[in-house]
């Protein structure tokens, strides 16, 4: 079953290969439409899809008015969905300080319309920001200089921690990184010095308070950053999670 | 029915509250709990109001008062619990009997007790001026110290920039004294219909922080953290023995049966209108089921809105009824599925939903029969924060609040809305954890028992319904009709 899903991983991201990645800072801009909002992003003289208005239950938390925003996603191939080319996958990190310039909201048009937004898994799914090669591991991929836990992401942790507990297993450990990001206009921005070590504080602090032993966690923090490629970017922002089992008792010689 | 009424002159009733109430009668200690009373509280009784009648049912039958330490004076000021959480207002203290209560006694009950019932401790307590905020919108002060205890190293600073009350520039109470305190000015919440206040978030997570529910230190189970304003105390017992402290001015703690006696109370006691001048019987056979005191006895807490659930269930029996009771009926189904911008609300924008998110008002108001936010609640409304807060928006005119000046460190996480520089009337949550993003957060209230006890808000500046909603037409440019406000107003003053 891994190995079945490594083998996806790799397709995915050889997919994204032959694809063209999009990675610019710029306002978001939302669309009402006749039922839910969509959101939607300028670059370079052309719009592109980002997702539309959920709940918090959905992989896609949409960005912000009065913030920037760092949009990186993959250009899909078909219809342009809510007047814009869609991106798939796509991540989108709020910068933190306020532009008021940011304000533009547009009307509803007769002939643009929200797709419906299908219900993903929790966990798992090729574009959601954790993945999972089994029960023991899970590795949680954040906003760009965030350590916000979406639902998504604290409801792994749970289940980590479920299975750290059900296993009886010995230690758990815990790898967070600082990421960066290579913009399409050449930029890169890497991520402030702190943020891995704030991931890895945070995710600890919910295991513990999950009822993990503090003694059976063993954290690392890698400060170094990748070279970013601007195509596999949003996944060098992330902690690892893993579970390890006990070691097998070796029988005393009399 | 039984129906047990005593002929005197305010108006108490002492009825089944399934059934319409119709005598109109007195019982002056139960109008106005006086602290150590002494008095029995019926299991049912019901209130007059300008809207109608409350109806308030004690599920575990008549409670004894003599002797019990949510009625009795426990402090040194003459203070029980009851004096602020008044059966008569919901379980919490409208403005017009804290200011029968200042006629009646010249000012002389402990209701006005200077610790908190005054504008400033250190002004002269025999003058109504130095009682304006309780007598004209219902507020009383809530010292905090400063820094945080919970957090010593806050993300900002505090300047008082307006100080009308003279409380955070005195030399004992206010933000450079011995002791530095912030002091803001916050309306009492109902001390009624609890099990729906403290029922926690599905799981252990605050979806809007991504961290853990804080826990109970007692059982270590996750708690709602939807108490106070502020959700400085997260338990009834850690509620009691601050209020004990704070308001009562009382030493040390509260014993353990003490305690126990005051959570039994407050569990078990449930509180809405039963009666409506314009929508009549609210407790009637066959009527919406989401109205009176017996039905939030009946209900599961922590039920989150669905459309197959929705706040209140459903008032489609009254879709076909009176003028009144249409109004009602459309009134909830704009607060179900009216949708607007909700543009600019910390820790409801920032949390995933997009700001800003065309929402209805029982999106954020989730919790089934209580209206408030089933999630952790404290959000940033802009009820306390400039540009849309309720106060004055220029110095030429008269303020009554105090304004503090909050400015964030750079290396903090700033307001999301408002940035590093905050100009506020009460900085709600983030006077306990000292963070910006909390700056201006406070607590949703219940909705239940509204004609009961106005003003409504946290600084008490709506002095009625509809100027309630109309902070939220203005706020979200919602552009309610005149007859969508009324039937708003309407829906609100039945619950």
């Amino acid at each position: 079953m891994s190995r079945v899903r490594g083998l996806l991983l790799v397709l995915l991201f050889a997919a994204q290969l032959n694809a063209q990645n999009l990675s610019f800072v710029t306002c978001p801009i939302v669309r009402d439409t006749k039922t839910v909002p969509c959101w939607l992003a300028e670059y370079k003289g052309e719009t592109y899809y980002l997702g539309n208005q959920g709940g918090v239950a959905q992989d896609f938390y949409p960005p912000q008015l009065n913030h920037e925003v760092l949009v990186e996603g993959v250009v899909a191939q078909g219809l342009r969905v809510c007047g814009g080319i869609p991106l798939r996958p796509v991540k989108t990190s709020v910068f933190l300080e306020i532009n008021r310039a940011c304000n533009t909201i547009l009307p509803a048009e007769d002939e643009i319309e929200a797709p419906q937004s299908p219900q993903r898994p929790p966990t798992g799914g090729a574009t959601s920001w954790v993945r999972s090669d089994g029960p023991a591991d899970s590795t949680l991929y954040f906003d760009f200089d965030n350590d916000f836990l979406s639902l998504h992401t604290s409801t792994a942790v749970e289940r980590l921690a479920q299975y750290f507990q059900q296993s009886r297993a010995s230690e758990i450990q815990i790898t967070a990184f600082r990421g960066s990001s290579k913009l399409s206009n050449g930029d890169v921005l890497i991520e402030q010095r702190d943020i891995a070590a704030a991931r890895a504080a945070k995710v600890r602090d919910i295991l513990i308070g999950l009822g993990v032993p503090p003694t059976a966690l063993k954290v690392q923090v890698v400060g170094e950053v990748r070279t970013p490629d601007g195509i596999n970017d949003p996944w060098s922002r992330k902690v690892t999670l893993s579970v390890k089992p006990v070691e097998p008792v070796t029988p005393v010689k009399p | 029915m039984k129906k047990v009424c005593l002929t005197l002159s305010s108006f108490i009733c002492l009825a089944g509250l399934g059934g319409l109430v119709t005598a109109q009668v007195s019982q002056p200690q139960l109008q106005w709990f006086q602290a150590g009373a002494g008095v029995e509280l019926p299991k049912e009784l019901t209130f007059a109001n300008a809207g109608g009648r409350l109806g308030i049912l004690n599920a575990d039958g008549p409670v004894n008062t003599k002797g019990h330490p949510f009625f009795e004076p426990l402090g040194i000021n003459g203070r029980a619990c009851v004096t602020c959480h008044q059966p008569s207002n919901a379980m919490s203290l409208a403005v017009d009997t804290i200011r029968e209560r200042w006629q009646a006694t010249n000012g002389k009950d402990p209701l006005f007790a200077a610790i908190d019932g005054s504008d400033n401790p250190s002004l002269p307590q025999d003058r109504e001026t130095s009682h304006s905020l309780l007598l004209t919108r219902g507020l009383f002060r809530v010292g905090l110290p400063w820094p945080p205890a919970q957090n010593p190293n806050p993300e900002f600073t505090v300047e008082v920039v307006r100080d009308p009350t003279g409380v955070n520039r005195d030399p004992i109470w206010g933000l450079k004294s011995a002791k530095p305190t912030v002091s803001v000015f916050r309306r009492p919440r109902p001390a009624a219909n609890l099990k729906y206040v403290l029922a926690p978030d599905n799981g252990s997570f605050n979806v809007k922080l991504g961290v853990l529910l804080d826990k109970d230190p007692a059982t270590g189970k996750p708690v709602s953290m939807n108490m106070m304003a502020d959700a400085r105390a997260t338990t009834l017992a850690i509620q009691a023995e601050s209020a004990y402290r704070d308001h009562q001015e009382g030493k040390g703690q509260l014993r353990q049966d003490q305690l126990n006696r005051i959570i039994a109370f407050e569990s078990q006691v449930y509180a809405a209108q039963v009666f409506d001048n314009g929508a009549k019987d609210l407790a009637e056979a066959n009527g919406p089921g989401g109205l009176g005191p017996l039905n939030l006895l009946r209900e599961a807490a922590g039920v989150l809105n669905t459309p197959a659930k929705p706040v209140f269930l459903t008032f489609d029996a009254w879709k076909a009824s009176t003028e009144f009771r249409q109004s009602v009926a459309r009134g909830n189904e704009l607060f179900l599925n009216r949708t607007f911008w909700v543009k600019d609300v910390a820790h409801i924008n920032s949390i995933g939903l997009g700001n800003p998110a065309k929402r209805a008002c029982a999106v954020c108001h989730n919790a089934v029969m209580s209206g408030m936010d089933r999630a952790p609640g404290w959000v940033d409304l802009g009820t306390t924060n400039y540009p849309t807060w309720t106060e004055p928006k220029t110095w030429n005119e008269p303020g009554e609040l105090p304004v503090f000046k909050l400015t964030c460190r750079a290396d903090a996480r700033p307001h999301p809305y408002l940035g590093r520089i905050i100009y506020t009337s009460d900085p709600g949550r983030a006077l306990i954890t000292g963070k910006c993003t909390d700056i201006g957060a406070i607590t949703m209230g219940q909705f239940r028992g509204l004609a009961a006890r106005a003003p409504y808000f946290s600084n008490g500046s709506a002095r009625n319904l509809r100027e309630l909603v109309d902070y939220y037409d203005r706020r979200f440019d919602m552009r309610l009709t005149t007859q969508e406000k009324e039937d708003l107003i309407n829906f609100l003053g039945v619950l």
